[in-house]
């Protein structure tokens, strides 16, 4: 929206040459308040006058200027150099004085409802904080950029809306399901309060005619010249006694007063809104693997049994082998281990897609080349 | 070979040259440390230079300097992780809280292996051998992770591993007062120990020093094999690897005895100990000399003889005491251990076997039907944790391998044997 022009430039019909005082950013300021731009008319001469601004513009004008200039139909906003058209219907009073307030509180709301995105649809926080930065940007672009940016940001608003049409009407609605749940809660939580103070005064009431009649007693065992036992009148002497143990019984017969300590939980613990507690989702329960998953069987050769080399076999019925347990057995598939241990890794994948790769990839694709190439990469020993 | 680790890229070899520590050579066509110098006309290395040089990096060389490929390698390395609080401090190496420079979120701790006067040409044994194994052993869950290596100033040598808050095990296991557990809760951990010695076991690596504070847990309640110190290749035939490893009180009988060719029963004998000490919540066998622990193994299990491990009178160090122990039954261990079940005994029972060649292996412990019995292990989230780990953490890192924490200095010599490996 371009700002008024000065003074100075030619009268429309219709309009008025004069220009409010205005803030940098062009809209009227709360002095306008005592007199109307357009008509010039003063609060003097009209104590109910009342200003109205069409979220088009953000210029205000009185209530009969309103009414003279767009009861019949369209026009175009009587401000000098303003050049948008107003209708009827779009006239509001402002919520706060300060119109570019205003202006700035209707874009962002508008830009809410179209960034509705919360923090579960993120997979990180750092997503998240991303998003509501560039959502930051925007509005900003909206609010305080000039003519072409905004237009810009305008369109990027759009697209978004048009591309996450389905996303944006899904949270609108979990929005207001949690509106309607945390309306629930506040009004339970009133309920409950309102019940804790009854019952409140009803243990103060109880307490006191408890009062009087261990005064009465003291009295009667006085006249009867025994006095109570010591434990006796300490205990009922005690203020607060009944609170503790209530509390004592809720603990007691936690089972059964369960959801009475529930509602209590959230009544007298102080509750932090933002911090939603992450649900977690229930993990399928599948046998116990002992293994954990992991299959370390040799899949490019089988280990058969006899394996046998004269330098190996002199050490078979050596003693210290023998009963120190080396075993023989985990020599040849170690042997067997290492001398096909370069297999699979194909060296000039690694050096295209760079080191650092999973390994099981690297040789998967090289398995796939060597495939296509016609040649069994799988081989199996005899 | 499904997971097979010497497919892996070596991502973090920036070990330095041991060239390092000859005089500096005079010619001009060496760096300051004696490598040769490359042509750095490749973009990498240029680039690498620009970071080096910016004015923030306390420790980049003056410009006049130039570094070779390898150190440029280790420059971009090192700058990666921002170190920062110290988590604790030990004899052998000190472990330091850091976070990588990108995400600050993700934290690593630290072990910055201290330079030791006896190892002066070259790295200490146990910092070779942690390094080796774990970047072989590299993507199992339940081994630490070592996610990078650098040297820095003094060539210091710093591993980059996981951060595992939770303590270890024996925090858990010692900690009667607070911590009470079941036996889902030991089948799980039990389920976790057995896969990384699994792991290993497959991937040809003994880890020779098995015990409950050597298994780390993390944020999540996983427990993680840690502590590679004295871990090593399975050995050829012929060759002998020494006897004096694993912590007495999880040592096997055979290596007790001297023997010099072993497999990984010696790893699956310290799980089974593992195992009881998580039953009965202390040491099972705690013996305080060598000879003791002998003693308690012939007591609580059985004497060797030549019956139930034929040529077990022949090894070097063969000493039992006069009277005789028969090896004890499955019914004899219920009575103490039978909160696992029968199952549990039954898998227990054969991880304690004498005689190496009869021992259970880690892959027939899996396959065991204690895992299939009732009750189901617990869920890693749910098993019983403690806060303030952080410390151990430190405590465990910083330790030395192999060595019982209340008698650190005596006779349990970390004696590595170097002459019989050639």
């Amino acid at each position: 929206m371009p700002p008024p022009r000065p003074p100075t430039s030619a009268p429309r019909p219709g309009g008025v040459t004069a220009a409010p005082s205005t803030t940098s950013d062009g809209l009227p300021t709360r002095d306008a308040d005592d007199m109307c731009p357009v008509c010039k008319t003063i609060r003097y001469l009209n104590r109910d006058m009342e200003f109205l601004v069409n979220p088009e513009c953000y210029h205000s004008m009185c209530t009969a200027c309103v009414n003279r200039l767009f009861d019949d139909g369209p026009k175009q906003c009587p401000y000098a150099g303003c050049r948008r058209t107003l209708r009827r219907k779009g006239f509001r009073a402002p919520f706060f004085g300060d119109l570019s307030v205003e202006r700035e509180v209707d874009i962002r709301r508008r830009v809410s409802q179209v960034f509705n995105q919360v923090e579960d649809d993120f997979q990180t926080l750092r997503d998240y904080n991303n998003y509501l930065q560039m959502v930051e940007d925007l509005t900003f672009d909206l609010v305080h950029g000039d003519e072409a940016t905004r237009h810009k940001a305008e369109s990027q608003l759009s697209a978004w809306e048009a591309e996450h049409r389905t996303e944006i009407e899904r949270n609108r609605r979990a929005g207001r399901e949690q509106d309607e749940q945390s309306r629930k809660r506040l009004a339970a939580e009133a309920a409950a309060a309102r019940q804790r103070r009854l019952d409140a005064i009803r243990e103060a009431e109880e307490e006191k005619l408890e009062k009087i009649k261990i005064k009465e007693m003291e009295i009667d065992s006085l006249e009867r010249g025994q006095p109570l036992p010591d434990s006796q009148r300490v205990q009922l002497k005690r203020r607060g006694n009944k609170a503790v143990e209530a509390v004592a019984n809720l603990a007691a017969n936690s089972s059964a007063a369960a959801a009475a300590m529930a509602t209590a939980d959230t009544v007298g613990k102080l509750s932090i809104r933002g911090l939603k507690e992450k649900k977690r989702e229930p993990r399928p329960e599948g046998p116990y693997d002992p293994f954990g998953g992991l299959d370390l069987t040799p899949s490019r050769y089988k280990i058969h049994g006899g394996l046998s080399h004269p330098n190996v076999d002199k050490y078979r019925s050596d003693k210290g082998h023998v009963t120190g347990g080396y075993s023989f057995d985990e020599y040849t598939s170690r042997a067997m281990f290492e001398a096909f241990a370069g297999l699979g890794v194909f060296i000039e994948d690694e050096k295209e897609v760079g080191v650092g790769l999973v390994a099981s990839e690297v040789v998967g694709m090289g398995a796939a080349l060597a495939a296509v190439g016609g040649d069994g990469v799988k081989m199996e020993l005899d | 070979m499904a997971v097979s680790p010497l497919v892996y890229p070596p991502q973090t070899t920036s070990l330095n040259s041991p060239l390092k520590r000859q005089p500096p050579s005079s010619s001009q066509q060496t760096s300051s440390n004696g490598t040769p110098n490359f042509p750095t006309g490749a973009a990498p290395l240029s680039a690498a230079k620009a970071i080096l040089h910016q004015p923030q990096e306390k420790t980049s060389p003056p410009p006049s300097l130039t570094l070779d490929p390898i150190e440029q390698m280790n420059e971009l390395e090192k700058r990666k992780y921002v170190k920062g609080r110290k988590l604790g401090e030990g004899t052998y190496a000190n472990v330091y809280l850091g976070h990588s420079r990108s995400d600050p979120s993700s934290l690593v701790a630290i072990k910055k292996i201290k330079v030791q006067a006896q190892y002066n040409d070259g790295l200490a044994p146990d910092a070779v051998r942690e390094l080796k194994h774990l970047q072989e052993l590299r993507g199992h869950p339940n081994i630490i992770q070592l996610f990078s290596v650098f040297s820095s100033k003094d060539q210091n040598l710093n591993l980059v591993l996981e951060y595992l808050p939770l303590g270890d095990l024996e925090m858990l296991i010692k900690d009667v007062d607070h911590v009470r557990y079941g036996a889902g809760d030991i089948k799980a951990w039990m389920g976790m120990l057995t896969r990384a010695v699994w792991f290993c076991h497959e991937n040809y690596v003994l880890h020779r020093d098995i015990k409950p504070n050597n298994l780390l847990i993390a944020a999540d309640g996983e427990v993680k094999l840690a502590d590679f110190g004295l871990a090593r290749g399975f050995s050829d035939p012929g060759w002998r690897m020494t006897a004096t490893v694993i912590t007495r009180w999880y040592r096997p009988p055979e290596l007790l005895f001297g023997a010099r060719h072993y497999s990984g029963a010696v790893d699956i004998w310290s799980v089974g100990m593992v195992f009881a000490e998580l039953i009965i919540r202390t040491a099972y066998l705690p013996g305080n000399t060598e000879v003791e622990q002998i003693g308690l193994i012939c007591k609580r299990i059985g004497t060797p003889t030549e019956d139930n491990w034929p040529g077990v009178t022949q090894l070097s160090q063969y000493t039992v005491p006069s009277e005789i122990t028969p090896v004890w039954g499955k019914e004899a261990f219920m009575s103490r251990f039978g909160a696992v079940g029968s199952e549990g005994v039954d898998l227990l029972v054969r991880t304690l076997a004498l005689d190496p060649k009869r021992r259970i292996t880690a892959r027939e412990m899996l396959e065991h039907k204690w895992w299939k019995a009732e009750p189901k292990p617990t869920r890693k989230e749910d098993l019983p944790r403690k806060s303030g780990g952080e410390e151990k953490m430190g405590a465990d890192l910083k330790r030395r391998n192999g060595v019982l924490e209340e008698d650190r200095g005596s006779k349990v010599a970390r004696k590595l044997d170097f002459g019989a490996m050639r």
